[in-house]
């Protein structure tokens, strides 16, 4: 029914594409793509790149940067710079601002990275530490999924957009040309690259402990400044890492609830008559509290199950 | 702790002091305890002094009280003649006592007098009240009717015209001819040549008794039914009636005078139909039921004779009664006495007097009459009644039973129970008495006391009426009444569960619950050609011997052996009494011994005690054999094969039936049991625990060769197993050496001793964990020989969550992944978690992380600890979960349903059996394990076992009510917060996790909850429709799906089928593929994906196709930009609306699977 397909919902182009068919579901498939040169959150300042970006939703699952710089390159011959993905869930975006948390303190760090589109192991890494990857090309994404694509300059962008209008206007489709790296294939390879060589493995983690080694030395070496250097008014910081490290909170956390339990210990039992009075009402109330809440219980089960009668 | 409580009850007995001290303490109460209070009240009431009054002022009382009744006219001239001056002196005294503080009504309103032994709780208390309430039949409409019909049938009776004496023959040939009756005459039927005559006049008198006047009738059971007492006058009657069946001759016929005479009446068309009374083959009885529309309930006439009529003492259980016909031979040999036959006679003669004893109990006791009810609930909740087939204990024997220990039974004479009982309190301690005591071995006598022997079945023998109670019960049905008493004792002094539930609501009656094995006989083929004539007399002879036969020969195998006789029906007044059907069977079920069932030796006597050892080689026949044994000794032993293909119980039940009741009745015989090892992988194996013997002994071997290496850089810890593979508890035996190979490793946690020299920063930790292992492989390799070590990596994506592993796999093929467990992780993540300077999407990962902590490292080798124990304390556990979890597969259920999940729902059945004992097999359990998931309303109730029953090593703490409680509170607390239950449906709490969402949070939807549960209703109702194969629920099809994706024959599968064909193909499996399992991961990925689209459906054994129903709520929506599935955006009136792209999500999932799917099916297409 294409004539009940709008061709614009608020400023999104409608963009059908054809998928391919395959032998085992030999249907005819068409996916909806929703496309629309790129705008900043409303709360957010335009970054240089956004004027030659493009958004895209409802992504098919296989959508990677390959498939869409071929899906472009059919559309309107342009090419793409790159294709930014959000985040998974349980993914953590870092952003690399020169500041390295290491237990729990941030070390400066000396030269900026830029944003990295996924952590693969924690905030440090060095060269060659990261470990080795699981999949072979990109992760596929969940269905109906959003992306941004830049391009490599205004003009392309516009070019895309004026390429699906017309191809809208013609009541065409665009050809998707799915990954062709599916299937079995995939999951083998998968299976291979979990099991990385013992000898990468090692390498990569000796570089990343090396490197971890040498930012906890410049934390301390850092600590030990901040403990001897008197900031602008004078005072001295107190840090972690002096020579006895100062107790971790949840010791202290568990040394007071021992002590209250002591406190309790020694003032309670029946040592005064007021006190075992006072345990017998208290007892007394407890029994009455428990009496009316299973009271409650037994008519809130009567409204739900209705009569008590015997299968 | 009860002795102390008890003692300061007696010194001080103002009901404020004790009830606050001691109430809560005690919930529930054994049986020392109600002894030595009984006791103590007897005390008690001797000082004070007797209160009641004179046994004439009772009775006139009584009569009032009859008056008050709504049968009264009958009831009252009747009862007003029966003195009751008969109850001894002694036992009067224990009437009336003062006992203020339990029968005050006003300890409700402080909640006080509900708990502590009282009545169980609170809620048990609270349910018992509102059960009774429900229960009590609405007096009014029905009264009318009733006292109508009472009234006609009594005048009736009254104007029958008298009969002659006339001769044996003659006077059934005039009934027959003229008014179209068959004298109802029991077997064997009188001589034709007897000189007694028969004859009828006017009745003694006329009354009604039964439960109706006395208040204990219960509405929801079927049709109420009233007693007219039709007491035949003296004069039909001689001195020596009593002998040789000539009493119930006379009284068959007087009978079938009535029945002529209420037939002959214009006014009424009653329908008259003969039927015995509770099955008992000696007393005819007459069914009245009324003309009237609906009226809902039936009359059953009963004759009965004077009390005075035949000498007592002629009629004790211990005088024969029924001379041999031909006398003269065998007068050396002493008579032997005729109980059943002499207390048939009795009872014609006991029904008022036991109306009076129950009448007095009742206003005695004040909960007597409750206590009568919950015990009529009970009784047929369990299938009992007074019928002979259904065991001859009914409402009457209960009441009875009660009123009787109200006045003696216990210790020296004195009364067991006393009269200040709660109806609970009553309930229980009758269970409790039924329980201990064994009526078969130590004939109880009340009242009195006089010395009995040893019977076939139970005495229970009331001397002031001079008759045995339990007459009609057979030694099985009293066997099966203590197997329940003693569950429903067990059950009552729970502390932590009540099971108000189990006790009175669920049925246990359904043999296919209650037995492990069920066998059919059918009725011809036990009863030889010749004996037919006489075929229900013979046929209850011929199931003594077939009881007697296979416990001798089961011994120590079965716990419960039950006959259950064909149905009764009762039959029209012209045709002569055929109460059971020809092709009807003899039921047999019995319950085994977990332990011992399919043992192959059985050990009979020495060889040296030649008479014991004569009588074994006699029962046994051919069988049985001399075997000398590893001690020396030399037994007559039986050895039984476990080739056979029929399990061994089987082979020893068919070898018996062969052996004592000939050929025909072996090969009629229908055998139902060992169900399990045609639906769960066995290995030829027994079924239990012992396939799994082998990945335990390769589990012993990773922890030796662990603990072995010497050049660890920290000492091992622990080695916590975490995966079904070591609970007993997968569907699959994980590894069978020389056969096949594990081709999923199984998972195990280790732990280093702690140290300081962790880094303490989350990524650090996960590379230094990678770095453990990696030297951890290097050591292990180079230390056993054809060992592969392997590390991997996971959860690419969330890299807060534990990255690496080690697959070690064994030459032999058994293989394990180890995790590494930090116990600073859930520390950094939690503080994490606190930190107001993180971003959102940080927490988030955090929280997953941490859950995702939580369930690989504690819940899951705590979890698997307590299964696995669990699994060794009960013998039939491991199946029982297999085949649960084989019956979630096979509904496509499993990829929604964590193993865990399936295991604690499994457990329960185990952990909390009631109302049935624990089972004995897996099937059993299975099928118990149905139940209860049937009748959980897991939206208002929460799941909770207690896994650590018994506290076996190993397993932290046990469970008490304070945490079942605490876990309550999390389950509303739950469905407080998510009142639309999308992220916890199910709420399973255990004995090592109180939180009760570790398996469920976020997993198992409500569709798949709510059809888990209608699978299992649908389950039980086939069950209930007497379906035998228990194969028929793991049917499932795939008609119902909106679509199906076919999977190909790749990877495991292929390999699996291979390996039905040449075992040995298996054990070339390279170590390569180990943990590969591409259309697991395929399944999972579609999972991920789509979820939000449509619901997946696969079973993970069969692996033959994913079925999915796409989500209605995804169908059509208002368009927006963020939703989580393919779209179509369609112009609907003003706006546009979001459809979901069905052809290209299925698309994209046959992509997606490329090779792997054979083939996309779609509804309608």
């Amino acid at each position: 029914m294409p004539s009940h397909i709008p061709a614009k919902i608020q400023n999104l182009h409608i963009l059908p594409l054809s998928l391919p068919t395959v032998p085992s579901c030999p249907y005819a498939a068409t996916h909806y793509l929703y496309l629309r040169p790129d705008a900043p959150p409303p709360d957010a300042e335009p970054t240089p790149d956004t004027a030659r970006s493009l958004f895209l939703a409802n992504l098919p699952i296989d959508a990677d940067e390959s498939t869409l710089r071929r899906l472009f390159k059919s559309l309107a011959a342009v090419t793409i710079e790159r294709v930014e993905f959000p985040l998974a869930e349980g993914e953590v975006e870092e952003e690399d601002t020169g500041v390295v948390v290491v237990q729990g303190t941030e070390v400066p760090l000396s030269g900026r990275g830029r944003k990295r589109k996924r952590g693969q192991s924690g905030q440090v890494k060095g060269d060659g530490a990261s470990l080795p990857r699981l999949w072979e090309g990109e992760q596929i994404r969940g269905s109906g999924g959003q992306a941004v694509v830049v391009c490599v300059d205004r003009d392309s962008a516009d070019a895309v957009i004026k390429a699906v209008k017309r191809l809208i206007k013609q009541g065409g489709k665009a050809e998707w040309k799915g990954r062709d790296d599916l299937g079995e294939t995939r999951y083998r390879s998968h299976h291979r690259l979990t099991y990385p060589p013992r000898a990468l493995l090692q390498s990569r983690v000796n570089n990343y402990l090396a490197h971890f080694a040498t930012l906890e030395a410049a934390r301390a070496k850092m600590l030990a400044k901040q403990r001897q250097v008197p900031d602008e008014d004078g005072f001295i910081t107190v840090t972690r890492g002096g020579r006895s490290g100062p107790a971790r909170l949840e010791e202290a956390q568990a040394a007071q609830e021992r002590l209250k339990e002591r406190e309790k210990k020694r003032a309670g039992g029946d040592f005064y008559r007021f006190q075992t009075r006072e345990g017998r009402k208290r007892k007394e109330m407890e029994l009455k509290e428990n009496f009316e809440r299973d009271a409650k219980r037994v008519r809130e089960m009567r409204e739900k199950r209705g009569k008590l009668r015997p299968e | 702790m009860a002795p102390p409580a008890i003692k300061r009850r007696k010194l001080s007995h103002t009901p404020s002091d004790g009830d606050t001290s001691d109430g809560s303490e005690q919930s529930g109460f054994p049986s020392e305890e109600e002894h030595d209070s009984a006791d103590d009240l007897e005390g008690v009431s001797d000082d004070s002094g007797m209160e009641d009054a004179s046994s004439n002022d009772e009775d006139e009382e009584m009569e009032e009280d009859i008056e008050s009744e709504p049968v009264s006219p009958i009831a009252k001239e009747k009862l007003a003649v029966k003195p009751a001056a008969k109850v001894p002196e002694k036992q009067k005294a224990t009437a009336e006592k003062p006992k203020p503080r339990h029968t005050q009504p006003s300890d409700a309103l402080t909640g006080t007098g509900y708990t502590g032994e009282v009545f169980r709780s609170n809620m048990f208390k609270l349910q018992v009240d509102e059960l009774l309430e429900q229960v009590r039949p609405k007096h009014g409409k029905k009264e009318a009717a009733v006292e109508r019909v009472l009234r006609a049938l009594k005048t009736i009776i009254e104007q029958i015209p008298a009969r002659d004496p006339t001769s044996v023959v003659e006077a059934e040939k005039a009934l027959l001819k003229k008014d179209r009756i068959a004298v109802p005459f029991p077997n064997p039927r009188p001589a034709e040549d007897a000189k007694y005559k028969l004859a009828y006049s006017k009745p003694a008198q006329v009354s009604v008794a039964g439960s109706y006047p006395l208040k204990t009738t219960t509405g929801s059971s079927s049709d109420l039914v009233l007693d007219i007492i039709v007491t035949m006058p003296q004069d039909i009657f001689q001195e020596k009636d009593y002998m040789n069946f000539r009493y119930f001759y006379k009284r068959a016929f007087y009978l079938a005078c009535l029945a002529a005479g209420i037939k002959a009446n214009k006014q009424h068309a009653f329908d008259l139909k003969f039927d015995y009374l509770h099955g008992n083959r000696l007393l005819p009885i007459l069914v009245v039921t009324p003309d009237e529309k609906d009226a809902g309930f039936k009359v059953v006439i009963l004759p009965a004779v004077l009390k005075n009529v035949f000498p007592v003492e002629k009629l004790l259980p211990t005088v024969n009664c029924v001379r041999p016909k031909v006398l003269g031979e065998e007068k050396d040999e002493p008579l032997r006495p005729t109980p059943f036959y002499n207390a048939s006679i009795r009872v014609d003669s006991l029904a008022l007097a036991y109306l009076k004893l129950q009448h007095d109990a009742a206003k005695q006791c004040e909960a007597y009459k409750d206590a009568c009810v919950l015990g009529r609930i009970w009784l047929r909740q369990r299938g009992f009644s007074g019928r002979m087939r259904n065991g001859g204990f009914g409402n009457f024997e209960w009441g009875v039973l009660i009123a009787l220990l109200l006045q003696g039974g216990g210790p020296k004479g004195m009364p067991a129970f006393s009269p200040g009982y709660s109806s609970y309190q009553l309930f229980k301690a009758t269970l409790q008495y039924l329980a201990t005591k064994d009526f078969v071995k130590n004939p109880q006598v009340v009242g009195g006391s006089l010395a009995l022997p040893q019977e076939k079945g139970p005495v229970f023998f009331d001397v002031t009426r001079s008759s045995n109670v339990l007459f009609k019960m057979s030694p099985w049905s009293y066997k099966l009444l203590q197997y329940e008493a003693r569950t429903a004792v067990a059950m009552l002094s729970d502390s932590v569960f009540d099971h108000f539930d189990a006790t009175f609501i669920m049925r246990v009656d359904q043999p296919l619950y209650r037995y492990d094995t069920i066998v059919e006989i059918p009725v011809l083929s036990l009863v030889p050609v010749a004996e037919r004539e006489m075929l229900e007399e013979r046929l209850s002879s011929r199931c003594q011997e077939l009881y007697t036969t296979l416990t001798r020969g089961l011994g120590d195998r079965v716990k419960l052996i039950q006959l259950h006789m064909p149905e009764e029906e009762n039959w029209a007044l012209g045709t002569r009494a055929h109460a059971i059907s020809n092709d009807s069977k003899v039921m047999i079920g019995f319950v085994v011994d977990a332990a011992s069932y399919n043992r192959t030796v059985d050990h009979g006597p020495a060889a040296e005690n030649k008479k014991e050892a004569a009588s074994f080689r006699k029962f046994w026949g051919e069988k049985a054999e001399l075997r000398r044994f590893k001690d020396g000794s030399i037994l007559e032993s039986l050895v039984w094969s476990t080739k056979e293909g029929s399990s061994i119980f089987r082979q020893i039940i068919s070898y018996l039936v062969e052996r004592h009741f000939g050929k025909d009745a072996a090969a009629d015989m229908s055998y139902t049991g060992d169900q399990e090892t045609k639906l769960v992988p066995s290995a030829g194996q027994p079924a239990g625990i012992a396939p799994f013997h082998p990945i335990m002994m390769a589990f012993q071997a990773l922890e030796k060769d662990l603990r072995a290496l010497e050049e660890l850089p920290l000492q091992i810890r622990h080695i916590l197993p975490a995966s079904p593979e070591l609970s007993y508890s997968s569907v699959e035996i994980p590894f069978i050496p020389g056969r096949t190979r594990m081709t999923i490793p199984a998972d195990v946690i280790l732990q280093f001793e702690s140290s300081a020299r962790w880094p303490d920063d989350l990524a650090a930790i996960q590379g230094t964990k990678i770095a453990f292992l990696l030297n951890l492989a290097t050591e292990l390799e180079a230390h056993a020989a054809g060992m592969t070590a392997r590390v991997g990596l996971e959860n690419e994506t969330a890299s807060l969550q534990n990255q690496s592993f080690l697959d070690v796999i064994y030459p032999t093929g058994a293989a394990f992944r180890l995790r590494l467990l930090h116990d600073r992780e859930p520390t950094l993540l939690t503080r994490r978690l606190k930190d107001k300077t993180l971003s959102q999407s940080v927490k988030t990962a955090a929280a997953a992380a941490l859950a995702a902590f939580k369930r690989t490292f504690v819940h899951l080798p705590a979890h698997t600890q307590a299964i696995q124990t669990l699994a060794t304390r009960f013998p039939a556990l491991s199946t029982a979960m297999r085949l649960f979890k084989r019956w979630i597969a096979a509904h496509r259920l499993a990829p929604h349903i964590a193993p865990q999940a399936a295991e604690l729902l499994a457990a329960r059945a185990f952990a909390a059996p009631y109302p049935w004992p624990v089972p004995s097999t897996g099937t059993t359990g299975f099928l118990r394990t149905l139940a209860f998931v049937a009748r959980w309303d897991w939206r208002v109730e929460p799941w909770i076992v207690d896994l650590s029953v018994g506290g076996g090593p190993g397993v932290e703490g046990g469970f008490d009510a304070q945490a079942v409680q605490a876990a309550r509170l999390r389950f509303e607390a739950w469905r407080k917060v998510d009142p639309g239950m999308n992220r916890v449906v199910w709420f399973l709490g255990s004995s090592v996790d109180g939180e009760g969402v570790a398996w469920t949070e976020g997993r198992v939807p409500k569709v798949v909850a709510g059809r888990v549960r209608a699978l299992a209703k649908a389950a039980v109702g086939v069950i209930n429709d007497r379906e035998r194969d228990v194969g028929t629920l793991f049917g499932g099809s795939v008609t119902e799906y909106d679509f199906v994706i076919r999977l190909a024959d790749v990877g495991d599968k292929g390999k699996r089928k291979e390996k039905e064909k040449f075992k040995n193909l298996a054990q070339q499996a390279g170590e390569e593929d180990v943990g590969y399992d591409p259309l697991g991961a395929f399944a999972d990925e579609i999972q991920r994906l789509f979820g939000h689209a449509a619901v997946f459906f696969w079973d993970a054994d069969r692996r033959d196709c994913i079925a999915g129903l796409w989500n209605p709520l995804q169908e059509e929506r208002a368009w927006k930009l963020k939703l989580d599935y393919s779209t179509v955006p369609v112009e609907k009136g003003e706006g546009v609306v979001a459809r979901i792209n069905r052809e290209g999500i299925l698309n994209e999932i046959a992509r997606l699977g490329g090779g792997l799917v054979k083939k996309v099916d779609v509804k309608g297409k």
